[in-house]
């Protein structure tokens, strides 16, 4: 089991973040550095990608609003 | 993924939204074609306000690359300028309600270049610009004035409704010799603060391939009548049909992807096998791509079971009120009820 977190030190903290849509459903397979979702910054997008390949479990919902370090999915 | 119950994990398949497909497409006709480049407002830097030139200032540096002061006046002509000199310049009008500032460039000029001179002279640039509201931007960033570009002689429309039509007929667009007004709406672009349609967000080929400009898609099959939409509109037929099929009514649903040309040929195919036929869009009602699609059935004379329809914007400026706005705008529910009522026994009455 892999952690997928929202990066750390791409924004200012503080600057509102949400995930903007996941690319994947959940239990869908994915490759390792796969794009998963996008994260919405101040009208910036960032990628969040996949630390590995396997099995996705969504555990943030899109249009949430995420802090740097948050577990958002895990790889299985 | 080790577990004993799990079964053999085949490549996964690499989704992009609508955005990064676009940009995806840029960048590699950029690569293949020295003579390729973009220009627009907040496209280098930013990469687009709605995510369509991402990382490519990044690969290509700002020659070709260029964030243009704010007049589509100056850069829109100068690109119609590029294109006869033999460059592929792409440019993006932020939203298509400024067209106002630049349209002589674009329909007196880009449009007719090829007529005017006797097929010697092409003008192969892209226009790329938003589309569409349902966010709360008023009346001068929510328009989608499809007709009012598929109405002028000489220019190519396009919309996309998801990420692999995307990229296809954006490499296609660039490559062809004459104008292509790529349009894509907001509500598709996979950006959060727009709301995003899952279904857009598709499996989209690493390699270069085309979708043609000119033609028309099934995405659903059904024998009890056609749902024609563009763009936005295509997912909610999706959505109508999905909750038709369980009212015993067969919806086919037809992606017009093209404005300009229009494929006519899919919709009267259609329309033959079904004899129902309810066109849905977000532009304007009168003169509108629905009244386009409603006479070219009619024309070829084909017998119809109920009377056809449309549903369109009405002839208002877009409200800015949530409330007012959603009220307005085209959505599965009103398709729903309509097709409820063209099913009814008494519709020809």
């Amino acid at each position: 089991m892999t952690d997928v977190t929202i990066p750390t030190g791409l924004w200012n903290e503080g600057d509102e973040a949400a995930i903007s849509a996941w690319l994947y459903s959940n239990g869908d397979s994915v490759a390792e550095n796969a794009v998963l979702a996008e994260i919405m910054v101040e009208k910036s997008s960032f990628e969040l990608l996949s630390p590995a390949a396997g099995r996705l479990t969504i555990l943030v919902a899109a249009e949430e609003a995420v802090r740097p370090g948050q577990l958002a999915a895990r790889i299985d | 993924m080790s577990s004993p119950d799990a079964p053999t994990v085949i490549a996964p398949a690499r989704r992009l939204t609508i955005a990064r497909a676009i940009a995806e497409a840029i960048g590699q006709e950029m690569e293949r074609d020295a003579t390729v480049l973009v220009m627009g407002e907040d496209i280098a830097k930013l990469g687009g306000v709605f995510g369509t030139t991402t990382g490519l200032l990044d690969k290509f540096g700002p020659e070709r690359v260029r964030d243009t002061p704010i007049s589509e006046t100056a850069f829109i002509g100068a690109a119609t300028g590029l294109a006869a000199a033999g460059m592929r310049p792409i440019v993006e009008l932020m939203f298509v309600d400024f067209f106002g500032v630049c349209m002589d460039a674009i329909y007196n000029l880009a449009a007719k270049q090829c007529y005017f001179s006797g097929g010697q002279v092409t003008c192969p640039m892209v226009l790329m610009t938003s589309v569409g509201g349902g966010y709360g931007d008023a009346g001068q960033h929510s328009q989608t004035l499809y007709a009012t570009f598929g109405h002028l002689p000489g220019l190519k429309v396009v919309i996309p409704s998801n990420a692999h039509d995307a990229k296809g007929l954006m490499l296609a667009a660039i490559r062809d010799p004459n104008p292509v007004v790529f349009m894509y709406h907001k509500a598709l672009q996979g950006m959060g603060w727009l709301g995003t349609v899952q279904r857009s967000i598709t499996d989209v080929p690493d390699a270069d391939y085309l979708v043609p400009l000119d033609k028309a898609k099934v995405v659903r099959e059904g024998k009890d009548l056609t749902l024609v939409g563009l763009g936005l509109s295509v997912h909610q037929a999706l959505d109508a049909a999905e909750r038709l099929s369980g009212e015993g009514v067969s919806a086919e649903v037809i992606d017009l992807v093209s404005i300009a040309p229009l494929d006519r040929q899919a919709v009267r195919a259609s329309v033959r096998k079904t004899g129902r036929l309810l066109a849905i869009d977000d532009d304007y009602l009168s003169y509108g791509v629905g009244a386009e699609i409603l006479a070219s059935v009619c024309e070829a004379g084909i017998a119809l079971r109920s009377a056809p329809q449309r549903i369109a914007f009405p002839d208002i400026p877009v409200p800015f009120t949530p409330v007012m706005e959603h009220f307005v705008l085209p959505n599965a529910d009103k398709i729903v009820a309509a097709v409820r009522h063209m099913m009814e026994p008494s519709a020809n009455d």
